[in-house]
This record gives C-alpha cells, structure tokens and sequence, in this order.
C-alpha cells in the first residue's frame, strides 16, 4: 500500500458516521468521568475497554483515545471549580486556577484550560504524526541513568511552585519524597515502613493522597469559620476570557506542548510531572511571576498545556515501538490485542489503514474535545453558583466515593482522610502542598531509576555521565540550581533593603 | 399492554419462586482481579467474563484491587465470606512464584479453594533483535565466561520473570546467582520487555503473551520456550529440544479461586459455568492470539496443578537461598 492508498484507506475508515460517534461518545464519557474526584481518566479507559471488544478495531480505539482525551481535560473542572483535581494530571491546574474560582473568575479559567487543552492536544498530535519515528528512536535511548537525570532535574520545579518560601517548599518536597519510600522495596522486596499492614504493603494510594492533600484542607477550613461564609455564593463562571489575555498565554502553551511532546514520547513518566515542569517553566518566563499561585491566567494555560500534552506523544512508543508510555496505553495495547492488532513498528506495515485512520481521527478528536469541552464548562460552572455550605460537603461526598472505588479499599479512604488533616497543618504553618505532592509522584521514579542505574554498573557512579543525554541534564540542573540560590539571595537582599529603608525612614520621622 | 401484562405476571411469578429456590447465585458475583487494569491478569478475566456473563444468570462485577504484587486483592478474597460472592483472579504471581520466594506473605495457598485454572502461558526466553546471543547456548557461555556482565530484567521482585531466568539458568548448571548474572527488577512486563529492548537489560524470561508483538515485528528474538511443542510465530526450541525437561514446570497460569471454606456446590456450578465459557469463540482467539493455551482443568487438578508448581518452585528456591527476606 502506498501512502496515498493508506491515507485515503484511513480516510473511508474515520468518514463514517460511527467513527465520529465513538470518538465523540469517547471524549464525551472522559470529560465527565475526569470531571469526577477520583474517577481518573485511567479508570474510565479501563472500565471502557471491555465495550471495545465487541466493536470494529477501528471504532474500538477511536473510543478509548476519545475517553483518554476527555479524562485528561475533565480534571481540570474540578481541579478549578473546587480545588479537587479529578485526575492527577490537573493538580497543576489547581494552583493557580482554584485562586481564579475564588475572586469569580471561574469562567475565563474554565475557558482557558479549555483552549489550552485543545492546542496542546493538536501539537501532540501532529508531533506523533510528523515526528514518530524520530522521537520513538530518541526516546529509546532513555535508559535508567538517563531517566534518573532527567528526574533530578525535575526536582528543580520545586522551586517554582514554593511560593513565598524555598525553605518551606523543599521541606514539603521531602516530605512527600519520604512518603513514597512507604510499601515494599522496589528492587529487594523487603517491606517497609509497613508497620506490619498488609494495606500498606502496596505503599500509599496515589489518588488518595492527592485528594486529601488538596480537598480537604479547604473543607476543613471551611468548617472552621463557616459562619462568615455561610450562604455566600461565589456568583460567578460567567466572566469571559478575554482575546488579549488569550494571546499573552499563547508563548505559555505553545513551550507547555513542546514538553509534554517531549515527555510523553519517553516511556514511564506520564502528565502530571509534565503539568508541573510545563507550570514551573512558565513562571519562570513570565513577567507577572509574582502573580502565580494567586489565580494566574497563564499557570493555568501552561498546567493545561503540559497535561495534554502528552496525550498524543504516549502515543509514539505505542504505535512505532509497542511500548505502552504509562498505564492508559498499556489498556490501549489489550484493546490492539483484542483485535489481533500488533501496536509496533509491523502496524504501520500490515495496517497502514488503522494507522491513518487513526491519525485522522486524532485530529478530529482535538476539535470534538473543544466542542463537548465548551458544552461540559457551560454546564458544569453552574458548581461555582451552589452556595458553600451545600458545595463542601457534597466535595466531601464525592471525594470519600472517589477514593473508595480507585480500588475498593476503606484503607484508601483513611489514607485520605489522614492526608486531609496532614493538609491542613501545612496550609495552617503555611507549607505549600504541590511541591509534597511532586515529591510524592517523582520519589519513586527517582529512587528506582537510581537503582536501576547503579545495579547496571555495579555501584559505579560514573554511569551518570556515560552519554549527551545525562551530562545535558546534568548541566542544565546545576544551571537551574544557580539560578535559583541567585534569584532567592536576590529577593532575599531585597527584603532586607525594603526593611532598613522602612526603618532609617522610620528613624529620620521621629528626628524631624 | 397484553404482551406487556403477561410478562409482569410472568416476572412476578418468577419473583416469588425464587425464593424456594434460592439457588446460588441470587446476587452479583465480585471477581477481584488482584493486578492493575491492562495487564496480563486484568485482560484474561475480562476476556473470559464476556462468555461467562452471558452464562452466569448473575451480574459479574470485576473489580482491580493491585498492590504488593498481587498480595493486597488476594489477602480480599480471603478474608472474604465462603459464600461464593466474592472470588479471585488467582495468578502465577500470586500464587505461586510470591509464595515460594517470599516467607513473610500474608497468605498461605491453604487459604484459598480452587475453581479451576483456565488458561496456561509458556514462558519465553527472549533477547532484542542486535543482541549477541544466538542461542540459549550462546547466553549460558556468556555468562560462565564473563560472571556479573549479563543483565536480565524481570516485572518485579517475586514475579515469574524474576524466577523464570533464574530457573533457566540454573537447569544449565550456573551456580551464585546472586553474583553471576544481574537482576533488574521494573514495574510489570512492558517495562521489562522495554528494557531488553532498549539494551539496559540483556534478556528477559517471562509469559509468551507480552512478548509476542515484539517477536512478530522482529525486535526481539525468542532464544527457547517452555511449551512442550514448538509455539507458532516464536521459532526457537522447546526445553524437550535443549534436553532440559525440568523447564516444561516453568509456565504461567491463571484460575480462580475462592475462599478455604467455598461450599462445593458453588464449586461445582462454577466448573460448569467455566467448562461452557471456555469454548467460546472470541475468547480463544483472544488468548491464542497472546500465545496462551486455554486448558481448563477440574478442581483437585486445579489443586494438584498449583502445589506441584509451587513444590517445584519452592524447592529451587530453598536449593539456591532465592528467599525475599
């Protein structure tokens, strides 16, 4: 089959009606199902792939990628509405878009995460249709002193959603780093941290801590001054993105993308550290850095951006390697199975149909995805209208419902609930949350990549600096590093000038 | 409106004879899956509950309960009442290999009842595509001769693949494991697949199933299989060809189990269910396809399968001091 044949083959296949069902059932099923707390996009794939197994390879796939895109961009509605991220991907979201909520901008950050989803999604497309076979081959190169560099450097993201406090943030970040050292040993098998709990064998649930970490702490607060707020409806969701605000995000979105290319097209990482180095990126390059983590427009853009993403990009070592990028395409592989398909490079050779196709209706995905996007906002910003004392414990609902049913487990519950309390300590001492919370998703990357490594070469650390890719990721850390010590001593100097001035000018009043 | 009246009466008979009847089972069936969505586990019950539900007069519900390599779902089930309504997807891993190499699990095989195994998977050798060794032959010279540089990567401590190298490789008379070839324990077959792949690991000895798509695309070669005859698309020789029979003990499986105290008639209903189920068309192109032989054995043979594996397993285990402390 030549490419033209292919293509037009894909083209007969995604041209009909079902297709474009599917895909839109798909999206439309990922939006609310990421829309639920705890109902991550991961399990809305899963629960439904068993209904792709009856129908045509091609329609098949075109729902799970639908459900899978719709999750990814669902999270961000919660995550923005009520500080609950629906999945972990949208936590980013959060940080600046919750702060938008609360001064009644709930609208135009609906809006925007909306926007930058969509573009985000077409990039990452459009890359894995363009760049597949390139990227495929460099992501190959990825091995485990390569992924342990790339993940330090991660780390340095730290710094950009401390907030006021480096300190605080880097105590939170080990914190959460600790946390993840709970279960058993990744490389022994030994357990630890257990306490003899079989529940905590299998080392603390992610959603539930997620949950609780960002929820609840607002809940708790709520319930502590609730009279002041009582019936005190936030009256808002309907304030409108604005074109220029749009177009000053636009540099944010296109550098999130890139990433989230980047990222997804590495197996192993998945969206959320991309939401987050997306988000830390673009603090640093923004004039209004102060503004983040205060209800900035633009670090709601570039979480967005980051999270989708990587949509399209985990699709690379799919469909060019065979190699499932994170748990959502290790389910899409079983639906290729089930229709004796073989997700690698023998795809392109044998099914050069699908693969347009399915090309085809990636794209197609990204402009059903701002269509049912758009309807999802109008009818979900109506949460923004319920007054507190109904919204909270409806959250506080949703949320037990959520963390039970990730895996059935009361003891996921209880994690949540003690990671509430742990929550609201912090937000009392003033310790930001979304650095514990990257601790607690790159810990166990970082420390099993590490091991890895070193079991590789037998204990020699020279294994760190054995190609282009560790040393770039080396440099670029210590670069961060620097920068970070210079803009901190820098705000530091500032501080203490702003006092003594305060004070000479002070001294010099009470002289005059 | 008559149609309709008829079959109201007729359900509302129904409904008041069940009653008398009360036969198992009145009430959805939870299946625990005792693995994460989309693995091995996870795709073979679902596959298999397509044909059992149109079978079974009950709902199935299956439910993902992973976590500490299948102990978390599994420690479920058995805590569970003996009533039938709550089972297990019980699995190589689970029950058999994390038994044998680790004493300090939660669970003993006495605690479960099995149903019956369903599905067996040879088990692969496989290196990628560039890769040195030609043969089976070639991999043991390598690393007699050169202790400590081969490298094998597996789906995590106690799993199949983390056994299965080590049971190869001691059949070819390799002693101090622990020094002569490296273990590089990841998260599941695709990351230890991908590490073959990507050279980080040398070889990886696991289920035929998550091996295959890379065998067929040629970027991997499969160096022996456990099958007792040779597995289409995988050209390689069966452990009856190398000389080393011992090794046909080395496959994956997967059945279901209940708790100890599982009545027998729920046992015999299930092997009824079961023996229908398996002959369902898309259910075995699905699993052949996977490389999987689907074999569904009585109960005691169930029984009698899963403790000769674990005898063979522990046995080796004790012999090379492969115990997780």
């Amino acid at each position: 089959m030549t490419f033209l044949e292919a293509l037009s083959a894909g083209f007969t296949l995604v041209a009909q009606w079902e297709s474009i069902f599917f895909l839109g059932l798909g999206v439309t099923i990922g939006v609310i199902a990421g829309a639920i707390p705890g109902m991550s996009a991961t399990m809305a794939v899963a629960l439904t792939l068993p209904f792709t197994f009856a129908l045509q390879p091609i329609f098949g796939i075109l729902l799970l990628l639908g459900v899978y895109k719709g999750g990814i961009f669902g999270g961000s509605i919660p995550a923005i509405l009520i500080k609950t991220p629906g999945t972990p991907a949208s936590s980013a979201t959060a940080l600046d878009g919750y702060p938008m909520a609360e001064q009644g901008r709930a609208g135009e950050a609906l809006s925007m995460s909306l926007y930058a989803s969509c573009i985000a999604d077409l990039i990452s497309n459009l890359a894995l249709i363009v760049f597949a076979a390139w990227l495929a081959s460099f992501a190959l190169n990825f091995g485990p002193p390569e992924m342990f560099t790339l993940i330090v450097f991660s780390l340095t993201i730290i710094a950009g959603v401390s907030g006021d406090s480096l300190v605080k943030g880097i105590v939170a970040a080990g914190l959460g780093l600790m946390l993840a050292t709970i279960g058993l040993d990744f490389i022994a098998g030994t357990e630890r941290l257990t306490f003899g709990s079989i529940d905590m064998r299998g080392g603390l649930n992610f959603i539930a801590v997620l949950i609780g970490l960002f929820a609840l702490p607002e809940i708790i607060s709520y319930m502590r001054k609730s009279e002041a707020q009582d019936h005190r409806v936030r009256g808002m969701g309907y304030s409108r993105l604005k074109w220029l605000d749009f177009r000053r995000c636009l540099k944010s979105i296109f550098r999130g993308s890139a990433i989230g290319v980047f990222l997804g097209a590495i197996p192993g990482i998945g969206a959320a550290p991309s939401a987050f180095l997306s988000y830390s990126e673009a603090r640093r390059a923004s004039p209004n850095r102060e503004n983040f983590g205060k209800g900035e427009l633009e670090g709601v853009a570039a979480a967005e951006a980051g999270n989708n993403g990587v949509a399209g990009a985990t699709l690379i070592p799919l469909l060019s390697l065979g190699i499932p990028g994170d748990v959502i395409t290790a389910i899409i592989i079983g639906a290729f199975m089930v229709h004796n398909l073989t997700p690698g490079p023998l795809l392109f050779l044998n099914n050069a149909d699908i693969v347009y196709a399915l090309f085809i209706g990636l794209i197609a995905s990204s402009l059903l995805l701002l269509i049912i996007g758009s309807i999802a906002i109008r009818l979900f910003r109506y949460i923004a209208d319920v007054p507190s004392n109904l919204l909270f414990p409806g959250v506080l609902v949703l949320c037990v419902f959520g963390v039970y049913a990730v895996n059935n487990s009361i003891f996921d519950v209880a994690v949540m609930l003690v990671m509430g309390v742990v929550g609201y300590i912090m937000l009392l001492l003033r310790v930001p949350a979304a650095p514990f919370l990257i601790g607690f998703i790159l810990g166990p990357m970082l420390e099993n990549n590490f091991r890895q490594a070193m079991l590789m070469s037998r204990g020699d650390l020279s294994i760190f600096a054995r190609g282009p890719i560790t040393i770039l990721f080396l440099c670029l850390t210590a670069f961060s590093v620097v920068m970070i010590i210079r803009a901190t001593m820098r705000a530091a100097r500032l501080k203490r000038e702003m006092a003594t001035y305060a004070k000479t000018s002070q001294a010099s009043g009470t002289q005059d | 409106m008559k149609t309709t009246l008829t079959a109201l009466s007729m359900g509302a008979a129904l409904a008041t004879a069940l009653p008398a009847l009360a036969e198992y089972p009145t009430r959805a069936i939870q299946m625990i899956i005792p693995f994460g969505p989309g693995g091995a586990t996870d795709l073979s019950a679902r596959a298999l509950s397509t044909p059992l539900s149109q079978i079974i007069p009950q709902p199935l519900v299956l439910t993902n309960r992973a976590g500490a390599g299948g102990a978390t779902g599994s420690v479920a089930v058995r805590d569970a009442d003996g009533d039938g309504y709550t089972l297990l997807l019980a699995r190589v891993g689970s029950h058999t290999v994390n038994p044998a190499m680790n004493p300090n699990l939660p669970y003993t095989l006495e605690e479960f009842r099995f149903i019956g195994v369903y599905e067996i998977n040879p088990v692969a050798c496989v290196v990628r595509d560039e890769s040195e060794f030609q043969t089976l032959d070639d991999l043991i010279n390598a690393v007699q001769d050169r202790p400590g540089t081969v490298l094998y990567s597996s789906s995590g401590v106690g799993s199949l693949p983390h056994f299965g190298a080590l049971m190869v490789l001691d059949a070819y008379g390799i002693g101090d494991l622990d020094e002569n070839v490296i273990h590089i324990p990841t998260e599941g077959d695709g990351q230890g697949l991908t590490a073959v792949l990507q050279g980080t690991a040398d070889f990886f000895c696991g289920s035929t199933s998550p091996a295959a798509p890379f065998i067929a695309s040629g970027q991997m070669r499969p160096l022996m299989v456990t099958s007792s005859e040779r597995l289409e698309g995988f050209d390689a020789p069966t452990v009856h060809e190398l000389g080393k029979p011992e090794l046909a003990a080395l496959v994956g499986w997967t059945g279901i189990a209940g708790p100890a105290d599982l009545p027998d008639d729920v046992v015999e209903k299930w092997g009824e269910w079961l023996a229908e189920a398996v002959q369902d068309e898309d259910f075995n192109r699905f699993m052949t396809t996977g490389g999987s032989i689907v074999e569904l054995m009585s109960p005691e043979d169930s029984v009698k399968f899963v403790n000769d594996a674990y005898e063979i397993f522990r046995r080796l285990v004790v012999a090379l001091d492969l115990e997780i402390e």
